[in-house]
């Protein structure tokens, strides 16, 4: 049965190394969903979210594939359960005069942070989990939606790991 | 050029030009290292692919940047696929040059990212032997596989301060006991098992276990295209080559077995048909160094992973002696009533060259063939009494490849007899080669299958696109004038009769030498499981009275 799959890694800052995991996901035919990559607490090196579609079997070929790029130090299939995850969306809203100031208040209400207004335009930034995220995004897409970016996801193991 | 030096490295393989111009300079003081000109870089991609395969050491071939570095593109691919111990080294434009569309600029880091098992653009001079080392470990380690190094001009000029890094050695990968166990348990209680031997058994070293296994628990031994060798022909229990095109008995006793151990196989759809229908009786333990490899097309009942040679040494350990006389019975009943048809009818077909270099040669030499139907024919019919001496394109199919890797093999081995086995197609891929093999004075024999047709193709067109023949026929041009031309020794041969001078008059000529066998244009290769097909649909040659009945 094809499902998300959540996959941390560490990787080292190498020229291509993104190159070379996406091209991996690309000729072997695996469903990429989103790829989020930053760096982190270790100096020289990378740890990445991926989101990847696919039954069990495909998975495991997938992190086996990842395991043997050399720049890849560890990969892990997380459990969403067992995960911290979290995904940032900014979204813009264009309200009609009448509704301004009630969109202005659900904005508020779904952004941790102040939301900004610039003209009629109007800015949330929302930090939640991506089931959460969809929700926000389309009670406000009632008022006049506009554009929205989101980052994808990024999630670590609740649980002590390696690496 | 003193890392390679410290690697062992005594021959590369390439072609200079301008970004790789310092190498070339500094090779003049590196007389121990011997380069081979080529004339062509894919070739010296295939030569090194060839040394590696016999000599089991990692294969050097050397281009300039552009064309050059995409030059060797296919012969990298080829040993990528083939898992080939390789080291590409490519010129690149100087630093400053680079991403700005440079003369003879082109990002092979990029092109060779997919057949590379790993590939690196060096940034500064003093990083060059620690990524030689790398690349020479990562070549040579688990699977193995090409790594191209991309140095840019300047960095080739700048002098090192950096030390030589010397070779590490390399630890082999250790199975888990319980994984052996679990094997182990299986094969004891397995009534109808056939191992299928693969390239990592030679890769490995691992021949001899192999053997031993095979004669103290009485299982017979299959293998695939590239596992030839890896238990000699002559042995009782050595079946040959399965699959679309291997002989009847190892595929139908596949197919009937209880238990197949694939080892160092990647059960490649050519060797397994549809794989729905592969050994569908059977439990299948695979062993195999590339956890990428478990389970990729056939799923296991169980695995080991690691070193063969340590794999087969544990299962040697555990087992006792055992005797399956029925199960040998019935798969010597398979061999003789489905034997590879060497046909009676005068006029001169594949088959009968091939029937006649294999009594002549004996299992000694080293044959490399080019790809196609007298590839096929040279893997069901030619004996291989020790490892390392079949060199085949088997995953990437890559005609033109032979005759070149046939050479590569003749400089890592100059005391053994090597001869390519080519078509008419393939030879006219690479024949430029002629001019290295003659300047070297390398004593290549090349049987050439002149049947003027792409006759794998051709019978593929006969049988699945209604005969319709497109594009198939290839002219060629007058093979004694060319082999004049090249001043390398030749005979012709057109009738069964002469088969036999004309080998002799190959093996008795010092240096390069060509036999061109003008053989009938068609003539059908079998057995042949159709593609898409399960290994059950075999169609057996039907010019043996059972075929139909099969």
């Amino acid at each position: 049965m094809i499902r998300s799959h959540i996959v941390t890694g560490l990787v080292k800052n190498e020229t291509g190394t993104l190159n070379r995991l996406t091209s991996l996901f690309r000729r072997r035919g695996f469903s990429l969903a989103s790829l989020n990559a930053g760096d982190c607490e270790k100096p020289g090196h990378s740890r990445l979210t991926l989101v990847v579609n696919a039954d069990d079997d495909t998975l495991s070929q997938c992190l086996r594939q990842l395991e043997k790029l050399l720049d890849v130090v560890q990969v892990q299939d997380l459990q969403p359960e067992s995960a911290f995850r979290t995904e940032l969306a900014i979204v813009k809203l264009s309200p009609s005069p009448e509704e301004s100031q009630q969109a202005v208040l659900a904005a508020q209400a779904a952004s941790p942070r102040p939301v900004q207004t610039f003209g009629a335009l109007i800015v949330a930034t929302l930090v939640d989990q991506p089931e959460s995220l969809e929700r926000s995004i389309a009670s406000l897409s009632e008022f006049g939606l506009v554009e929205v970016v989101r980052t994808g996801l990024v999630a670590l193991a609740a649980e002590q790991t390696v690496g | 050029m003193q890392s390679l030096a410290d690697h062992g490295v005594d021959l590369v393989f390439g072609y200079p030009g301008g970004a790789i111009l310092p190498l070339y300079d500094e090779m003049v003081r590196h007389p121990n290292v011997r380069h081979v000109l080529v004339r062509h870089e894919q070739c010296a991609a295939h030569m090194a692919d060839g040394y590696a395969r016999v000599t089991g050491k990692v294969g050097v071939c050397i281009a300039t940047s552009g064309p050059g570095a995409t030059n060797l593109v296919t012969g990298i691919a080829n040993a990528a696929m083939d898992g080939i111990p390789m080291l590409a080294i490519t010129g690149q434009v100087a630093r400053k040059g680079i991403g700005k569309d440079a003369f003879q600029e082109t990002d092979i880091q990029g092109v060779t990212l997919p057949i590379t098992k790993h590939n690196y653009l060096v940034p500064s001079v003093d990083c060059l032997p620690e990524i030689l080392e790398e690349a020479f470990d990562v070549a040579g380690r688990g699977r193995k596989g090409p790594v191209l190094v991309d140095i840019p001009k300047d960095v080739l000029q700048a002098a090192s301060q950096a030390k030589t890094a010397k070779p590490k050695p390399q630890d082999a990968q250790k199975p888990d006991p319980e994984q052996i166990r679990i094997a182990w348990r299986m094969i004891q209680n397995a009534k109808r098992p056939v191992a299928i031997a693969g390239a990592g058994v030679l890769h490995a070293g691992a021949s001899n276990l192999l053997k031993q296994l095979a004669e103290r628990c009485d299982i017979p031994v299959a293998s695939s295209l590239l596992g030839l060798g890896a238990i000699g022909s002559s042995h009782p229990l050595c079946l040959g080559m399965m699959g679309m095109h291997g002989r009847a008995a190892p595929t139908l006793a596949v197919q009937k077995a209880d238990l197949v151990l694939g080892i160092g196989i990647r059960f490649d759809d050519r060797l397994t048909g549809e794989t729905a229908g592969f050994a569908p009786k059977a439990q299948i333990i695979h062993f195999d160094i590339d956890p990428c490899e478990v389970g990729k097309t056939v799923s296991p009942d169980a695995f080991v992973l690691g070193d063969l040679g340590q794999t087969l040494t544990a299962l040697l350990e555990l087992a006792q002696p055992r005797q399956r006389p029925e199960w040998r019975q019935q798969i010597e009943a398979w061999q003789a009533e489905f034997p590879v048809v060497v046909p009676k009818e005068s006029g001169l077909v594949m088959r009968h060259v091939l029937h006649r270099l294999d009594q002549k040669l004996n299992g000694q030499a080293i044959v490399a063939t080019d790809v196609g139907q007298h590839q096929m024919w040279a893997a069901q019919m030619l004996r291989f009494d020790h490892p390392r001496s079949w060199i085949s394109s088997g995953g990437l199919g890559t005609m033109g490849f032979g005759f070149p890797a046939a050479m590569g093999a003749k400089f890592a081995q100059p005391h053994t007899e090597v001869w390519a086995i080519v078509g008419d197609g393939g030879f006219q891929m690479t024949l430029q080669e002629l001019q290295t093999a003659q300047e070297n004075s390398l004593d290549v024999k090349i049987c050439l299958l002149n049947n003027g047709y792409l006759g794998m193709v051709r019978q593929w067109q006969e049988l699945f696109y209604e005969n319709r023949l497109s594009h198939v026929l290839l002219g060629n041009p007058d093979y004694q004038k060319l082999a004049e031309a090249y001043a390398v020794g030749f005979a012709r041969c057109t009738e069964q009769d002469q088969i036999d001078e004309t080998i002799e008059a190959a093996r008795s000529h010092k240096g390069p030498f060509l036999c061109e066998f003008q053989v009938q244009m068609e003539e059908n290769l079998f057995p042949m499981v159709p593609p898409g097909s399960h290994n059950s649909d075999l169609v057996m040659d039907p010019a043996l009275p059972q075929a139909v009945a099969k």
